[in-house]
């Protein structure tokens, strides 16, 4: 007997040790830095905020667990700062986190159910006061910033991804990706003085990023369909608001750099990541090769940092593993590298 | 504790008995292979009805927790997906044999555990390596591992009319009954049997977010099952012959994974399967044979009624059909024993969706071996051929695949006494399910089989005297697994695709120890433990920063310790269980790590004898009853303490 009771004991010693949150000595006060984004993976309830400290050179992943006591859920899609709030958009808990820009500390979680069905939020944009916010059942939440509550729903096409804004227009792409095979083709056109959609424009299949250029123009993602269709990058005239070019390269994500736009693509078939350089004035690739990145396993993420312009690229190494941030000078230098989450996807800068 | 040691030892190699194989009886037992030979001397686990009775599992996965080298892997409530991996092969590397039968899913490749139910079961025996019974389906004689279940109402039985009755109430709105009633003269035998279980599932759990710990209930988890199937068997001159159908219908909710901040779940599943099967054994002197064929349709439905694509919802009716056939022999001399057989397996499935594939497959199994017995050694070896070829009348198809694969064994007297020592070899594979073929977008024609390569060398030895039954056995075994089929997004994080990336390697150890003593005639102990310890490496990529890392989901530690001590009619059983820390993803990071727990059920039971035929036993069971919160799988938490009560009548 005494035989079982030490095997008992002892086995529930090792079954008493519990999960710890591991809590790093963050500043009261964010700056000189930045916020990554990174994903998780679905179902895994483990998408997180990591912090990547300038003065210290050194990165770490429990932001957000670590200033509000609690973790961020599953799936985080967007990160954008308006005035002094900052919003996390975490797609399957169907969550709206809004924190404190300066403190990190959590001011309010929007709950962006609809009648026992998850709105699964996307990304955000800001107009004039108001957040507005895709979600995959449909429609663009419009939230007041200061009551934090939702105040309007505008219908738009199915499962609209992205969004931007030019003038007083919003364009929300309208993916369809939960449609597929029969993926979506359009962007709902949206007045945002009367919060209704003006017009239903077709660009191509499965249509994603948005972004719109400093002479207001606005450039769509079409991600075609893994196979036969393949991606393009599409140009709508914002006054006519038709179609008014398509651009003969794969793309995935576009990002602002001051004037031009990062171009980057990751071929699945290859595994092959490249970043290129695009001038919206022009409308011509600069070079589809900018900057080298044939040695990541998977590009995700890129942002220019105004502050230190430099430009943030980040690895979702094949999406199973713990993600890498890269910083390089605009003239392609490697400046840094650091260990982050699970797919890091979007970066929030502070100077 | 020395003392305890000391008669460990002085036991474990005294005696010289027994032989390396016997002559299989030819009766009923000797289907699911000659148990009374395997209880004593086979690295083969058997798990007895008394056993089964004593733990309670609510079904066979909750079973097979209990034998050494498994890793189950449940996503929690009645009747939720379980399956089970032995020595880190993966579910689909291992074959579950019912009355001599195979159950077959080519959709999924594997058997949901959760749904076989555990009321008539008389015997289960689990068997990595060398299989002593040569009768059973080729398929299941090259399979990396298998599982063989014996059923109540498909045996012959000494008693002309059994009945069994039994009733259980538990938490969580559970209710299952189960009758079975066996009519069995001399020479043929038939039976019917009905169980029905329902459960709100509805089971509090809490989880650990940050700082907090969240307590919850979990919903949409109603589940509601029926069964039942009728049974007939004949002894004719030098045959036996046996015939049975089965049915069973699901209704259940799917609680999906606990996801922080979002509750809503709204999926369901339901499942009809249908399956007629006979076999056919006849002996001549020293030769037998047995055949037989199965037919089994299995019709699923999922729900999901507020889906976000354009109709608004999910509804896929799945349609897979199998029909197999099959014949095994054994041809018995004095030291030479020739043995083989072939086995045909048709199956399809059709989907209610366009852009799904319609496959069939036609899978031809065939295999020789002969086995050489002298009283020093036995040496057994083994050749088996397949050939797999698919047709789709929607799309592509994979390449026909032929494959040979090699199993030798080695038996030998261990260092004295009853003892003995085995070494193995087996290559053997898995084909890819139609899932992992065709599911769209996701699924991957050019998928090559999963190749397993097992080396095991096992020690075992036992003692049996009046008071005093002691067996202790242990195996280091390693093993390598190529082509290892493995889900990874591809395109993002919502498209998946399924690829041959993977290559491990397993290191492991088994070590399994019974002692039961009958302290007097009226008190008696049972003592039943087991340990695994399993280091599953990533061998993929050297450059992968998952390189060497514990293969996810597999713990490095397992153990089980029960004890049973019986006073005349009533008796009590401590069961335990642990499992080590395990990782949700192949990379070993605190983020991805799944914390370790530990489990004690506790059982009480009281037999009511009254009269010579007839029975009656009360259990009461509590699960859980340290309350552990725990998860097999990352976001699918599983239940707190539990509780159960049951009622079993029997009449022989």
């Amino acid at each position: 007997m005494r035989l079982i009771s030490v095997l008992f004991l002892s086995v529930s010693l090792v079954s008493c040790k519990k999960e710890k949150p591991q809590v790093d000595i963050l500043a009261d006060v964010l700056k000189n830095g930045t916020v990554v984004l990174c994903e998780g993976l679905f179902q895994q309830n483990n998408s997180s905020l990591s912090w990547i400290d300038n003065n210290s050179m050194s990165s770490s992943n429990n932001l957000f667990v670590s200033k509000s006591g609690r973790h961020l859920g599953d799936t985080g899609n967007d990160i954008k700062r308006y005035g002094s709030k900052v919003y996390v958009i975490v797609n399957v808990s169907s969550t709206i986190e809004v924190i404190d820009a300066t403190t990190f500390t959590s001011i309010k979680q929007i709950s962006m159910q609809n009648g026992g069905i998850s709105k699964q939020p996307r990304n955000i944009e800001f107009y004039d006061g108001s957040a507005y916010v895709t979600c995959y059942d449909g429609y663009v939440d419009v939230i007041d910033t200061i009551s934090l509550e939702v105040t309007e729903r505008i219908a738009v096409g199915l499962n609209p991804e992205d969004l931007t804004i030019s003038g007083s227009k919003l364009y929300v792409s309208n993916s369809g990706g939960l449609n597929t095979p029969v993926m979506d083709s359009t962007v709902s056109i949206i007045d945002l003085n009367s919060n209704t959609e003006i017009k239903k424009l077709t660009v191509g299949l499965n249509p994603s990023r948005c972004i719109t250029d400093n002479e207001g123009n606005v450039y769509i993602v079409s991600r075609g369909n893994y196979a036969d269709i393949p991606s393009r990058m599409i140009k709508i005239n914002v006054t006519s608001d038709v179609v008014e070019s398509t651009f003969d390269f794969e793309v995935s994500g576009i990002t602002k750099m001051n004037d031009k736009f990062l171009i980057s693509y990751y071929d699945f078939s290859s595994n092959q990541s490249s970043l290129g350089l695009f001038d919206p004035v022009l409308d011509a690739i600069i070079n589809y090769y900018f900057i080298d990145v044939s040695f990541l396993s998977t590009i995700y993420g890129v942002a220019y940092n105004s502050y230190s312009n430099t430009i943030f690229i980040s690895d979702a190494m094949g999406f199973v593993n713990s993600g890498y941030v890269y910083e390089y000078t605009t003239s392609g230098t490697l400046v840094s590298r650091f260990n982050v989450g699970l797919n890091p996807s979007k970066f929030l800068f502070y100077e | 504790m020395t003392k305890f040691l000391y008669i460990f030892i002085l036991f474990i190699c005294s005696n010289l008995y027994g032989q390396f194989d016997t002559i299989q009886q030819f009766n009923e037992v000797d289907v699911l292979a000659s148990h009374l030979f395997l209880k004593q001397k086979s690295f083969c686990l058997v798990i007895d009805r008394d056993v089964i009775d004593a733990l309670q599992p609510i079904d066979i996965g909750d079973l097979l927790r209990k034998v050494p080298g498994t890793n189950l892997r449940s996503y929690g409530g009645v009747g939720g997906l379980k399956t089970v991996s032995m020595r880190s092969l993966g579910a689909n590397h291992s074959s579950i044999i019912v009355d001599g039968v195979p159950l077959n899913n080519s959709q999924t490749g594997q058997v949901n555990l959760g749904q076989l139910i555990v009321d008539n079961v008389e015997q289960l025996i689990s068997s990595v390596g060398l299989n002593s019974n040569f009768l059973i389906p080729v398929s299941a004689q090259i399979s990396g591992s298998n599982f063989m279940i014996k059923t109540m109402e498909n045996s012959f039985s000494e008693d002309t009319l059994t009945i069994r009755a039994n009733i259980n109430f538990g938490s969580f709105g559970q209710l299952k009954g189960y009758t079975a009633v066996k009519f069995n003269p001399d020479k043929f035998f038939i039976s019917a049997f009905g169980s029905r279980q329902n459960a709100q599932g509805n089971y509090s759990y809490s989880i650990l977010n940050g700082l907090s710990e969240l307590s919850r209930t979990r919903n949409n988890n109603n589940y509601l099952d029926y069964n039942y199937g009728v049974s007939a068997g004949a002894k004719l001159n030098k045959g036996i012959w046996k015939i049975g159908y089965r049915h069973k219908s699901i209704k259940q909710e799917l609680p999906g994974a606990v996801i922080l901040y979002n509750q809503t779940a709204d999926e369901s599943l339901e499942t009809d399967s249908d399956r007629l099967f006979t076999d056919f054994k006849w002996r001549n002197n020293k030769f037998y044979i047995r055949t037989f064929l199965n037919g089994a349709i299995e019709k699923q439905r999922y729900f999901d009624p507020t889906y976000l694509n354009s109709q608004g919802y999910l509804d896929y009716n799945y349609n897979n059909r199998n029909l197999n056939a099959g014949v095994s022999f054994i041809k018995y001399f004095v030291k030479w024993n020739f043995f083989g057989g072939v086995e045909q397996t048709i199956s399809d499935l059709i989907v209610n969706d366009i852009t799904f594939a319609e496959p069939l497959r036609h899978h031809s199994f065939s295999m020789v071996g002969a086995r050489y017995n002298n009283s020093l050694f036995c040496l057994t070896g083994q050749v088996s051929g397949q050939y797999v070829n698919e047709q789709n009348n929607n799309g592509g198809v994979p390449k026909k695949r032929v494959r040979v694969n090699p199993f030798i064994s080695l038996k030998t007297r261990g260092f004295g006494g009853d003892s003995e020592l085995e070494l193995w070899y087996r290559n053997s594979f898995r084909m890819p399910s139609f899932n992992e073929l065709y599911y769209n977008n996701i699924g991957n024609l050019n998928l090559l089989p999963e190749d397993a390569h097992q080396t095991n060398l096992g020690f075992l030895c036992s003692r049996v005297n009046p008071k005093i039954n002691l067996d202790f056995k242990s195996s280091i075994f390693f093993n390598h697994i190529k082509n290892k089929i493995v889900a990874i997004p591809t395109k993002n994080l919502f498209v998946w695709s399924i690829q041959n990336v993977g290559r491990a390697n397993t290191f492991g150890s088994e070590l399994q120890f019974d002692f039961k003593f009958n302290i007097t005639d009226s008190w008696k102990l049972a003592l039943s433990t087991n340990y695994t310890y399993q280091k599953t490496i990533d061998v993929t990529d050297p450059y992968s920063p998952t390189y060497l890392n514990q293969v996810a989901y597999i713990p490095e530690h397992t153990a089980n310790a029960d004890v049973t001590f019986n006073f005349q009619k009533t008796g009590i059983r401590i069961s335990s269980f642990y499992v080590s820390k395990r990782y949700a993803l192949n990379e070993n990071i605190i983020s991805n790590q799944l914390d370790g727990f530990f489990l004690m059920d506790v059982s009480m039971f009281q037999t009511f004898t009254i009269s010579s035929s007839q029975e009656l036993k009360l259990i009461g069971n509590v699960k859980n009853i340290l309350n552990s919160s725990y998860a097999y799988v990352r976001s699918y938490t599983m239940p707190g303490v539990n509780y159960s009560i049951s009622l079993s009548y029997a009449f022989n």
